[in-house]
């Protein structure tokens, strides 16, 4: 019997080992390359490929990139300004329409509902196409609002869904008891309804401001100078002269420290942004 | 209820943007590729030649069978590393411990890097010889030292792979570990008591239940792989040669290098049919009563 | 303050009828009770009133206005929820202010209104707290105060007790009682719960399947249940139904139950229905009906057994004192003026009135 109980417990022993070693192995493998990025944007390019983390660290390449040529500032403005709009538009919109979806019956609403949601299945390049030609067509190439419009069409349908999600859950007794009392459906909407699902709100527009800000193939398509946004600005660090990788770590940093903190904010809710709470 | 035209008003915005956005265009692309029409010949649409690019791509064009290749390859590697790895993780995350939550903490971060800077940071790490994971490899296993991992068909393919895992693995880690704190607990209970030991509860009980959360991580990431664009130009390149041109990379080159809008209208599509298959079976999945309020 | 009149009232879904063809007039001034089990009606028919469901054919009038195409804010009633409604961002006064505001009642005349209702169900300390800090009755006080806040012509309540904690529910129930006699507004109330019908109702209309089984007193329903399923719905532990042959007013069961019912036109099986504390245990041989005890149970203030005869079971009340082994040959007797008669086919009642 105690040795019974001895072999269980050693073996519970290595087990526990195991799998301290490969939690240890995982948090490895998914801090590094952040942490790897970090470390170099404040290498010199002398240090750079120099695997050793005792360094001499300087503050010059983020002097560097705000500084001309590459000017980041103007870019990181970019991406605010076309995740801001994008997500000013979206949200309320998908707002309403979600709660449409979620309290009224009527015809076609499997249909319509099924079609916007299947439209987030729709590969970017498809999209593109057309809107290049058109935006190339009014010289509307290379600006915000070319941007904000593609990034509409992957967003709306995110936003829509995550924010049925949250409705579903929010039992309808309190708008009920608003129309009781005396609200019109639009006054119910403003003043029970969006207090309620405010928390659903702000993850969701965090969510679509973080794919909006992330997006790369519209804005490699459709921007040249003007209004790249971030995750194209990086990739000009790639010269002739060869790559300029302390400048893409810093620039780096930029684009995801902010991404960074606006994931935390909403972490509890993070995963609902791709599976609408399907899984919660 | 009532509010018999409210509701279409409610719908009515989001309803304009998607039709705007992504109907029209999908709607133009459509008939664009059954016509003729290279930028660098004429800046209007040409005659509709019918369905030849269809017939081109499918039969007689090695580009776009390398593309399928690769993309299919891509999607095999990426989708079973990432539903393995993340049901792997979340079951070892489940429990509670102090290097469980730790590890819980940081999921999030990967996610939230735009995956064009992904790309980046695996192209410096991967370096040939200055590569902080090209040193690694060498060091953990020594036939690899020296080895260009960017310069071989095959390794460039699953350092592609390895890329995107890194972004989706964490995320999908949270998925699985939200559907496993969704099942109820009796049933693993009554399982021990019945004498099962924690393998066959696992085998029997516990990874059963999660079926249709692993079906969603399936499909969803089947769906974001087959369309793999970001870390293509800014991790390989589509190279070396046309090793790592996937669909969306092909389209794009078509389109944007050789300006033939025709042609790469019609690719673009057939990526589009196959994922909309894909999204009606996925939502018929989530919404098993579509409609439903 | 008005009544309410249901004319012909249906409401289906799709092939699904919730409410059958259902006429009911509600005095000025009544409390009625709307009685049944889950799914038979009784909240749809509410939600019609309050104008959150559509009739699909009839008519709703209040006072004497058909209010069918009124959206709720323009129909004057208020309505308590089963799980309150609350407003979860605002205050407990904001809560009760709502209504006003939304009439343009503002500034001090609608804190005066505020306190006066919280004052009148005891909320008066609470007026600055979210409804998350406040327990479950606490909660019910707030959905009560917001409906009488603005003295509406009906008071609809939607289960309004269900939530709350046995020892709670009594003490609400009485006060909800008291609040109704006060400012005698017509008022319908909804629940599943025998008791809260009887104690509170002027009138209750027992509901079965989307219809309405009777409309009485409660002393008439509980006295004289219209049919088979009034009968075993209302009173705890249910009337003892027992199926047999009836001819020439001489009810006869298998296991040898006989009574004399006093019906004199009706042959054929029927039902006989008698309640529990209208069957007394005597001796054997002083007894209606020799049988089994089959179970003995205390319930503090009487002693229910249970007894088997001919295949059917019959649970007479004792007094508390009373003790049998499991098993033991008892007699019982039945209340001969208590005998509740209803045709097996019809299910009817069929005891003179």
């Amino acid at each position: 019997m105690s040795d019974r109980a001895a072999a269980a417990r050693r073996r519970r022993l290595v087990w526990k080992g195991l799998e301290a070693a490969i939690l240890l192995g995982m948090l490895f493998l998914i801090l590094f390359p952040i942490l790897w990025m970090a470390l170099t944007a404040f290498k010199r390019p002398v240090d750079l490929f120099d695997l050793t983390i005792l360094f001499t660290p300087t503050l010059d390449n983020f002097r560097t990139i705000f500084g001309a040529p590459w000017n980041i500032g103007r870019t990181l403005l970019n991406s605010t300004i076309v995740a801001g709009l994008t997500v000013l538009i979206s949200v309320p919109a998908s707002t309403l329409a979600a709660y449409a979806f979620s309290r009224f019956e009527m015809p076609f609403k499997g249909a319509l509902f099924f079609t916007i949601l299947a439209t987030q299945f729709i590969p970017a390049v498809v999209v593109v196409l057309p809107f290049y030609l058109l935006f190339r067509d009014l010289g509307l190439l290379d600006t915000h609002l070319a941007l904000v419009v593609v990034n509409l069409a992957i967003v709306t349908p995110f936003a829509t869904w995550m924010l049925k999600g949250f409705l579903d859950a929010v039992p309808t007794e309190s708008e009920e008891a608003a129309l009781v009392d005396g609200a019109t459906r639009l006054r119910v909407i403003l003043d029970v309804v969006v207090p309620m699902i405010w928390p659903g709100v702000v993850v969701t527009a965090v969510f679509c401001f973080i794919l909006t800000w992330n997006e790369f193939l519209f804005a490699l398509i459709l921007t040249r100078d003007d209004a790249v946004t971030l995750p194209v600005g990086i990739t000009r660090f790639r010269t002739e002269r060869g790559d300029l990788w302390e400048l893409i770590a810093a620039a780096g940093i930029l684009i995801s420290i902010p991404m960074f903190l606006l994931a935390s904010v909403i972490q509890r809710h993070f995963v609902r942004g791709m599976t609408g709470g399907a899984v919660k | 209820m009532r509010d018999r035209w409210l509701k279409y008003m409610l719908i009515l915005p989001a309803a304009l943007i998607v039709l705007g956005t992504t109907i029209w265009p999908l709607a133009v692309s459509l008939t664009t590729s059954f016509r003729d029409w290279r930028l660098t010949r004429s800046l209007t649409p040409g005659p509709f030649i019918g369905p030849e690019h269809y017939v081109i791509a499918l039969t007689d064009d090695p580009d776009f069978a390398n593309a399928a290749m690769v993309t299919g390859l891509f999607v095999l590697f990426d989708v079973t590393l990432t539903v393995v790895s993340a049901l792997g993780l979340a079951l070892l995350l489940r429990r509670a411990g102090v290097l469980q939550s730790v590890t819980r903490a940081v999921l999030i971060l990967p996610f939230a890097v735009s995956p064009a800077l992904v790309g980046i940071s695996f192209r410096f790490m991967f370096n040939a010889e200055t590569g902080v994971f090209t040193w690694l490899a060498g060091v953990l296993l020594p036939p690899l030292k020296g080895f260009v991992w960017l310069a071989d068909p095959w390794a460039a393919l699953l350092v592609l792979v390895f890329s995107d895992a890194w972004r989706w693995v964490p995320y999908m880690t949270l998925v699985v570990l939200g559907g496993l704190a969704a099942l109820p607990k009796e049933p693993e209970e009554a399982a021990r008591i019945d004498g099962a030991t924690e393998w066959q509860v696992l085998r029997d009980v516990t990874i059963p239940a999660l079926l249709p959360v692993l079906a969603v991580v399936a499909i969803l990431k089947t769906v974001f792989a087959l369309k793999m664009f970001d870390q293509v130009v800014t991790l390989t390149g589509g190279g070396p040669g046309t090793s790592t041109v996937t669909l969306a990379y092909l389209v794009y080159s078509i389109a944007f290098r050789w300006y033939d809008m025709g042609y790469a209208s019609a690719v673009a599509w057939i990526l589009t049919a196959l994922l909309v298959f894909l999204a009606v079976w996925y939502m018929k999945l989530i919404l098993r009563k579509p409609g439903q309020t | 303050m008005a009544e309410v009149i249901l004319r012909n009232v249906t409401k289906r879904w799709g092939g699904f009828v919730a409410v059958r063809d259902q006429s009911l007039s509600i005095r000025d001034g009544e409390f009625m009770v709307l009685l049944g089990p889950s799914g038979c009606g009784k909240t749809t028919t509410m939600r019609m009133v309050a104008g959150l469901e559509e009739p699909t054919a009839g008519d709703i009038l209040i006072g004497g206005n058909r209010v069918n195409d009124l959206p709720p804010r323009e129909r004057d009633v208020a309505m308590v929820f089963q799980s309150y409604g609350l407003y979860p961002h605002m205050t407990v006064a904001e809560n009760i202010g709502y209504p006003l505001k939304l009439r343009g009642i503002r500034g001090a005349e609608r804190e005066r209104q505020v306190r006066a209702a919280a004052d009148k169900v005891e909320l008066g300390e609470l007026l600055h707290r979210k409804p998350r800090e406040l327990s479950g009755g606490q909660r019910q006080r707030v959905a009560l105060a917001r409906a009488i806040v603005r003295r509406p012509t009906v008071f609809l309540m939607d289960e309004p007790l269900s939530n709350l904690d046995a020892k709670l529910r009594v003490s609400t129930r009485a006060e909800i009682k008291h609040l109704q006699f006060e400012l005698g507004v017509t008022t319908i109330y909804v629940t599943h719960d025998q008791i809260e019908a009887m104690t509170l109702a002027h009138r209750v209309a027992v509901m079965s399947q989307g219809e309405i089984r009777q409309l009485d007193t409660p002393e008439a329903i509980y006295d004289r249940p219209a049919d088979l399923f009034v009968a075993g719905f209302i009173g705890s532990p249910p009337m003892n139904l027992v199926t047999g042959q009836h001819s020439n007013g001489v009810f006869i069961a298998a296991g040898g139950l006989r009574a004399e019912t006093g019906v004199a036109r009706h042959a054929g099986s029927a039902v006989l229905g008698i309640r529990p504390e209208d069957v007394t245990v005597a001796p054997p041989d002083a007894a209606d009906l020799v049988a089994q005890v089959y179970a003995v149970e205390l319930t503090g203030e009487a002693v229910l057994v249970t007894v088997i005869a001919g295949g059917s079971r019959l649970i007479a009340k004792a007094d508390r004192a009373w003790r049998a082994e499991m098993g033991a040959t008892i007699g019982v007797k039945l209340d001969s003026r208590r005998l509740h008669l209803f045709d097996a086919e019809t299910t009817k009642r069929l005891n003179p009135e």
